[in-house]
């Protein structure tokens, strides 16, 4: 047999100084990216058992997903609606087209408001005609019954208190008749929208504990069918965050794959929900077009997913990995 | 320089066994030794309390000058890469060559792969498998099997090599053959200590020897004889 080629006399504690930290560092993100790698095609060489689990965080993700896209749209219709919830001022019969006309704009000075519009009695009778059918019931009235009225858009996301604020100081004016303010059906809205909202979060919390586990009993399968290599890992001077490394990849592609398809069910239900939802408001003369997931919130949804993923390997591997000793 | 040292070493496992008591040796570094005694004496306990697969009960280990009872347990990995293990059933993996058996303790210690390719090419040189790196080592036999095993713990260059039955499931003729292995890495530095029963074998190589009887050690003689068997 041949002398041997390798000399042992170097110490191993040399030998590691050899290496240099440059190389070794490059040495560790390779490892990362075969680690990476590997884990990826070790998931895909078993589709349909991964596929099972893939599919478990996709409708566990989609749940919660698609109840915040609706939530986001009604948020969005109830948005318009607010922008729509003016006040409006009904001014005294006394009261000039000139004195209301100036009224108005003072009024649109005010820090407290965005806009302001002046409609004159005639301007408003001859409104109400159009609009109502009435033409001919009006055509009766002796003189025009109805008031000048001044329309106060208040900015958007004015806070309650300013806006109270706001209606005092309106009231005050002399020409003012009265105000009115129609915000109730919007607030009830608001409300019934938190409710949800917060619906939404707790199903989110319950679904997101339930990838944690379906993540963390997959992994801890996989461990249970690695004992023997993770053994003689250890053995050979493999350290802790080694030996967890391909299984913390592995949930991390668990729940980025599972994101993705997630995110593809949510387009599917928005491609299927999109028609009707626009015949509907159609109906209602309305050009409301349901929204679908914005790019940011699917970001938000891949990276939780992620992060389910990755803790749910965190959390199995840490039960698990560290009581198996060569 | 003292390699290992044993100071008053214990092991009782729990349940009451005392594998191990009053153990006191040392190894000097580059020397060969076997470590004999009946099945059951306490020879793979020993061994393991070096690689800290055990911890002793009582007493103190020392590798390489290091107190291994005031290891914390992040540093044990780097304890091993220090110390290579040759097992009886070698512990191979057979869901991957022989070049990535060879190769698994350098990945893991951070060699990038073209340094590991050379190391792993001049190990498996050293145990004479050059040209068999692509094979899967369940094709291979037990001796071919165990020299893989012995090419994987000195792939890192170990200071100190341990052996638990390296020959247990070989013929005589193998078996010396897998010995002038481990004497050719102790003619390059190593120290190299063997838990064998082969009586035989061991008389006829020489070399000092430590006796295990019912966990208590007898250092025996260090024979004048010592060269290479075959």
């Amino acid at each position: 047999m041949a002398e041997p080629k390798h000399t042992v006399k170097t110490q191993a504690g040399a030998s590691l100084q050899e290496i240099g930290v440059r190389k070794r560092l490059n040495a560790w993100a390779a490892n990362h990216q075969l680690v990476a790698v590997e884990t990826l095609m070790r998931l895909l060489s078993k589709p349909l058992s991964s596929l099972l689990t893939w599919m478990v965080i996709a409708i566990a993700l989609t749940m919660p997903g698609a109840l915040w896209m609706a939530l986001d749209n009604m948020e969005q219709l109830s948005g318009r609606f607010q922008a729509s919830g003016r006040i409006t001022l009904y001014l005294t019969p006394k009261a000039t087209e000139e004195q209301g006309q100036q009224l108005s704009d003072r009024i649109a000075a005010l820090d407290s408001v965005a806009n302001t519009e002046f409609i004159d009695a005639d301007t408003a009778l001859n409104d109400f005609r159009d609009n109502s059918g009435l033409q001919a019931a009006l055509d009766f009235l002796p003189e025009n019954p109805l008031p000048a009225v001044i329309l106060v858009e208040p900015p958007l996301g004015i806070e309650q208190a300013a806006l109270l604020r706001l209606i005092e100081q309106l009231k005050s004016y002399q020409l003012v008749d009265s105000v009115q303010l129609d915000m109730a059906w919007v607030e009830r809205l608001q409300a019934m929208l938190a409710l949800a909202e917060r619906l939404i979060g707790v199903l989110g919390v319950l679904l997101a504990l339930a990838i944690l586990l379906v993540v963390g009993n997959t992994i801890r399968l996989a461990i249970a069918a690695r004992v023997d290599e993770i053994r003689v890992v250890k053995l050979v001077g493999g350290t802790n965050a080694y030996v967890r490394r391909p299984f913390l990849y592995t949930g991390l592609w668990y729940g980025m794959v599972g994101g993705l398809l997630a995110w593809l069910l949510l387009i599917l239900c928005w491609a299927l929900l999109n028609g009707p939802v626009a015949d509907l408001a159609e109906l209602y003369g309305s050009g409301f077009e349901l929204k679908p997931l914005s790019a940011a919130a699917a970001m938000v949804l891949l990276l939780a997913a992620m992060l389910l993923g990755w803790l749910g390997a965190w959390w199995s591997v840490s039960r698990h990995l560290d009581h198996i000793e060569p | 320089m003292t390699m290992v040292q044993f100071d008053r070493v214990g092991k009782r496992y729990p349940g009451g066994k005392e594998a191990l008591s009053g153990i006191n040796f040392e190894l000097a570094r580059g020397e060969f030794a076997f470590l004999t005694g009946h099945s059951g004496a306490g020879k793979s306990t020993l061994l393991k309390l070096m690689m800290l697969m055990e911890r002793p009960s009582r007493g103190q280990v020392f590798v390489d000058g290091q107190n291994l009872g005031r290891l914390r347990p992040g540093q044990i990995p780097y304890l091993r890469r220090k110390v290579g293990v040759v097992f009886q059933n070698h512990q191979l993996l057979f869901d991957r060559s022989v070049y990535d058996n060879v190769a698994l303790p350098l990945q893991i210690a951070g060699y990038t792969p073209a340094e590991a390719g050379r190391r792993v090419r001049a190990a498996l040189d050293s145990v004479g498998l050059l040209g068999m790196e692509k094979r899967n080592p369940i094709e291979l036999s037990g001796g071919e099997q165990q020299r893989v095993g012995i090419a994987r713990a000195v792939v890192n260059k170990p200071a100190l090599l341990l052996a638990d039955e390296p020959t247990g499931n070989l013929d005589p003729e193998l078996s010396a053959e897998i010995m002038n292995l481990f004497l050719r890495f102790q003619q390059v530095g190593v120290t190299v200590l063997i838990a064998s029963h082969d009586i035989a074998l061991i008389e006829r190589m020489g070399h000092r020897r430590l006796i295990l009887d019912h966990g208590h050690l007898h250092d025996g003689q260090v024979p004048a004889a010592g060269g290479i068997y075959g």
